[in-house]
């Protein structure tokens, strides 16, 4: 926690970052990108790198809400559904053929639908008391149900050009959804070093029995980073979902597994009480980028089928040096 | 009187017994022929696989910790015994190979668990992936198929009118069960849920008995892919794709605790029977699968919203 | 422990959920029977009712709802046909070959199959047969003794030879050397696979200026074909072509040729429903587009499946009169339903499924 101020000094960022968890994958990441990068040099294009960084955005804006949901000792595995479930509204409220609603209007239904569905589950999960797998298992479950009903079996062809700018549109020469990224990733940072909230939330993570006697509002708390991660889907699906002309009903499976594993990968505890936002959009970077590496490596015909398992292994190795590099720190 | 009658049914597993018949009940009255027994007898073959899986899984859970590589696991394996087949290996071997491999997963898992203490999600996430590529890349994502009738048989098979999966499903719940009550094993696995630094402390071999149920959880995983290529002839690495999640919704719905140490084996059973039923009876009934879906996701919420209400009452 | 005030709170949340949860359900429900079909419109059914099921890959693509909405034309027409249509959303060809075996419980006269892998859904296919059952294929065939007739309005390698052929004249003529590359739905994805075998042999046999640079997995999910397609165009600046060969990949690849400039440069093409291709082939992105009349494959399986329930198709048979499709020829134990469709700039915005 007291690292995260010496992020002013990109110097002693780096040396903060190397005492943090996130050290072990750092490296990692980088060793990977040396590789690459000396095999294939157009890796390195500015025109690549903004390509990851945009592919990068969504699952960094949710992740940004679910290390939150972590560090509270909280899961939330809806996240997907919860996609799938607003892509489809979406682009149903401003497709003409079906309620042909003004792009304005549908995105801000959609902010407040994504931020309801994860107040549904934080309702649940604060104020019921039901535990969280449960609640969003069954909800990861029921949303991708309702996806198809609201998709009705077609999909969505003719987005309007208003809604699309917000996928394909750039500001000063950066797409819109890396500012939008960039404000998540400083407002999540105001939010853990800056607010009583964030305190609270690593504060409850860490001891809920000792945050409960000193008179944390612990459901109040839960209740409202449930809602925020809701929140966050809902943005992350308006700036990524408009990158495509085709709405379809499969938007965002998987999406909760790919979250989960960059949130734990950049070194959350899965019980709860710590996690560093730096860690985990290194995480998100290092996982959007494995495809992309594996494209450049240019491996030949006989590693198409390999290329889930180097997948596989590459999480691995990171997981091994991060422990490597952990257990050489505390020695 | 009435705190009593509350306090029985606060039981996850009284809950859920009233809920499955009541469900059986507004079956039995909008479709009699769905509970006859051919019926029955023929839709469980869907079941077995995650059935036994969940048995292990059960008791991963009961200690805090959780195997989500098992779908993966049983790809591996099902590949393991298809390429050895159809390199003239006799199945018999190849099955024995498969389970060899379905331990060595499972292990591996264990290994960094316990060995390296790296969290049970965060490891079988990326084995997850790794299992089922490996498989993928081994077979070149090619199917593998034409076992011999013998061993075919094996999935179609029954004895006094229960099929040869249910049998050792039902073997296995049993060795299951005498492990959990009968042996004082039982008691250290609900001990590491509830508090694994202390259960260390007491001198219980701890990282033995999670690297076991890794290696059980594998295991499990292997016999299921075996099952399934015996029912359904085929060998890919595509199979028991999404399966984990089948295995531990049963789980948790049969009341057993996420954070571990908490949770029954009868509870689990009853939580297969409920989601086993609601998935074929609404597509028996209905023909549409999107409802489905919703039927379990609204059935996992409600019976835990129950649960932890009728808690509540329970302890107010 | 609690307040007696905070007990009853937590009592009003719990009838609030309840309600929420009932609600989900009773919205879903009240429309169930307008997806079981056609039983309130025939009235006029004459002699006994045909009840047929309709099993597609995957339920919720607009492929196969087109196809479904031909299928019911063809029921409503007949009278006593019972149409059901249900297949797994998720595309699992083990929770196809679940519903076959649902049906075949159940007794219904006609299993139509569009089996996602043909190999897992080869078993219950038998049984279904054994106990009587008509089963026929559609869209995609399974091993020939699992089912009694293919539908066919495309064998695999005609599929297979048609992208490659399309590839070709889009990029100008055999002559032109060029790279391409594939972006496939799962790499377990049986009937892709198949479509692949068939592609590779063509490009070796007739095409040997085609260099197959790569093939990529999309898991399904068209954000995944974008960006595999936008880093092989990176990594292979000289590439000419995509194939995308599912109804996802195929507008996501196209999406990332439009996004980077260079359409009409590299050519894309595949199979897809003409709706979500409209704005590539206007655009020029794509040129053309491989498909047939979906709508009349549901409509013929339908009749193929009513003419085998009532003993009017036998083996033998050369001919085959489907109702206002006309005569259609049968092959063997395949009934052909012929002309395929290529949507092109002209004809595209006549077709809307």
């Amino acid at each position: 926690m007291k690292d995260g101020f010496q992020g002013l000094r990109l110097g002693k960022w780096m040396l903060g970052l190397l005492k943090q968890r996130a050290a072990g994958l750092f490296c990692f990441t980088f060793l990977a990108l040396g590789l690459v990068s000396l095999i294939n040099p157009a890796f390195l294009a500015w025109g690549n790198l903004r390509d990851i960084a945009v592919q990068a955005a969504p699952v960094c804006i949710i992740s940004c809400g679910l290390m939150l949901v972590l560090v509270l000792g909280e899961i939330d595995i809806s996240v997907g559904s919860m996609m799938g479930v607003l892509a489809a509204s979406m682009g149903a409220m401003v497709s003409a053929t079906r309620w042909g609603l003004s792009p304005w209007i549908a995105v801000i239904l959609t902010l407040i639908l994504g931020t309801l569905m994860g107040a549904l589950n934080g309702w649940l999960i604060a104020y019921l008391r039901v535990p969280s797998i449960m609640v969003t298992l069954g909800m990861l479950t029921a949303l991708r149900g309702v996806t198809e009903v609201i998709m009705g079996g077609t999909w969505i062809t003719d987005l309007p050009p208003g809604i699309r700018y917000l996928g394909t549109g750039s500001w000063m020469g950066l797409p819109i959804c890396l500012w939008v990224c960039a404000g998540v990733i400083v407002l999540s940072t105001w939010l853990i070093h800056r607010t009583p909230l964030g305190r609270r939330i690593f504060a409850i993570g860490s001891q809920p029995r000792a945050a409960h006697l000193a008179g944390l509002p612990i459901q109040r708390v839960k209740f409202l980073v449930f809602a925020w991660t809701g929140f966050l889907t809902a943005l992350a699906t308006l700036v990524s979902v408009p990158q495509l002309s085709v709405v379809d009903s499969g938007i965002g499976v998987g999406m909760e597994l790919l979250v989960v594993t960059c949130v734990v990968v950049g070194g959350t505890s899965v019980s709860g009480g710590t996690g560093h936002l730096s860690g985990v959009v290194f995480a998100v970077l290092l996982m959007t980028m494995i495809s992309t590496l594996l494209i450049f490596m240019k491996l030949g015909e006989n590693a198409t089928y390999w290329s889930r398992a180097i997948q596989g292994l590459f999480i691995l190795g990171a997981i091994l040096l991060d422990h490597l590099v952990r257990s050489k720190k505390s020695s | 009187m009435k705190t009593k009658w509350f306090s029985w049914l606060s039981h996850p597993e009284s809950l859920l017994s009233c809920l499955t018949l009541v469900m059986l009940g507004w079956i039995y009255k909008e479709d009699p022929t769905f509970l006859q027994w051919e019926v029955q007898k023929e839709l469980s073959t869907h079941i077995w696989e995650t059935a036994l899986m969940a048995l292990p899984m059960t008791l991963i859970i009961l200690t805090g910790g959780i195997d989500l590589s098992i779908g993966s696991t049983m790809s591996l394996c099902a590949i393991t015994a298809g390429m050895l087949h159809q390199h003239g290996v006799p199945l018999p071997m190849g099955c024995l190979a498969a389970a060899l491999v379905g331990l060595a997963g499972g292990w591996f898992n264990g290994w960094f668990i316990t060995r390296l203490k790296v969290h049970p999600l965060i490891i079988t996430l990326a084995t997850m992936a790794a299992f089922r590529g490996i498989a993928e890349g081994v077979s070149q994502a090619r199917p593998l198929s034409g076992f011999p009738k013998s061993f075919t048989w094996l999935g179609q098979a029954s004895w006094l009118g229960i099929p040869l999966a249910g049998w050792l499903f039902l073997g296995c719940l049993a060795l299951c069960a005498w492990i959990m009550h009968g042996h004082r094993l039982g008691r250290y696995i609900h001990a590491i849920g509830y508090n694994e630094v202390a259960t260390r402390y007491s001198g219980i071999r701890v990282n033995r008995i999670l690297l076991g149920l890794y290696c059980l959880s594998g295991l499990s995983a292997s016999i299921a892919a075996i099952l399934f290529m015996a029912r359904r002839n085929t060998a890919k690495a595509d199979i028991g794709a999404g399966v984990e999640l089948g295995v531990i919704t049963a789980v948790v719905m049969g009341g057993v605790s996420i954070f571990g140490g908490r949770g029954s084996l009868f509870g689990v059973c009853l939580g297969l029977v409920l989601i086993h039923e609601t998935r074929e009876f609404v597509s028996w009934h209905w023909s549409r699968d999107e409802l489905n879906l919703l039927a379990l996701g609204s059935l996992l919420i409600l019976s835990v919203v129950f649960q932890q209400l009728l808690g509540h009452k329970r302890s107010s | 422990m609690k307040s007696r005030s905070e007990a009853s709170v937590q009592g009003v949340y719990s009838t609030l959920t309840l309600l929420a949860f009932g609600l989900m359900f009773g919205a879903c429900s009240p429309s169930e029977n307008s997806q079981i079909g056609s039983e309130s419109e025939s009235i006029l059914s004459s002699g006994k009712r045909i009840t047929i099921a309709l099993i597609p890959k995957k339920k919720g693509l607009p492929y196969f709802t087109s196809c479904a909405s031909g299928a019911e034309e063809a029921a409503r027409e007949l009278g006593n046909v019972d149409l059901i249509y249900d297949g797994p959303t998720d595309g699992s060809p083990e929770k196809q070959a679940s519903m076959i075996e649902q049906y075949a419980l159940k007794g219904v006269d006609v299993i139509a199959v569009s089996p996602n892998d043909p190999e897992v859904v080869a078993p219950a296919m038998r049984k279904a047969r054994e106990k009587g059952i008509h089963v026929i294929t559609w869209d995609a065939d399974a091993v020939t003794d699992a089912r009694s007739y293919f539908v066919n309005q495309s064998t695999a390698q005609a599929i297979a030879y048609g992208m490659v052929d399309t590839m070709v004249q889009d990029l100008g003529g055999p002559e032109v050397k060029a790279q391409v590359a594939i972006v496939t739905a799962y790499l377990t994805a049986a009937n892709q696979n198949i479509w692949i075998e068939h592609m590779k042999a063509r490009m070796a046999d007739t095409y040997p200026n085609l260099d197959l640079v790569a093939i990529k997995p999309s898991d399904e999910d068209q954000k995944l074909a974008f960006k595999v397609t936008q880093d092989l165009m990176k990594a292979y600046p000289d590439i000419k072509g995509f194939f995308g060969i599912s109804s996802v990949s195929f507008p996501g690849a196209a999406e990332a040729v439009k996004q980077a400039g260079r359409s009409g440069e590299v050519m894309v093409t595949g199979l897809a429903t003409p709706n979500s291709m409209k704005a590539y082939v206007q655009d020029g992105t794509v040129k053309s587009v491989v498909l047939w009349n979906t709508a009349e494959l549901g409509y013929l399986t339908v009749q193929v499946g009513a003419a085998l329930a009532n003993g009017t198709l036998n083996p033998g048979d050369e001919q085959f009169v489907a109702g206002k499709l006309g005569e259609k020829e049968v092959a063997g134990d395949q009934v052909l339903l012929g002309d395929i469709l290529v949507f092109n700039q002209e004809n595209i915005h006549q077709y809307d499924f």
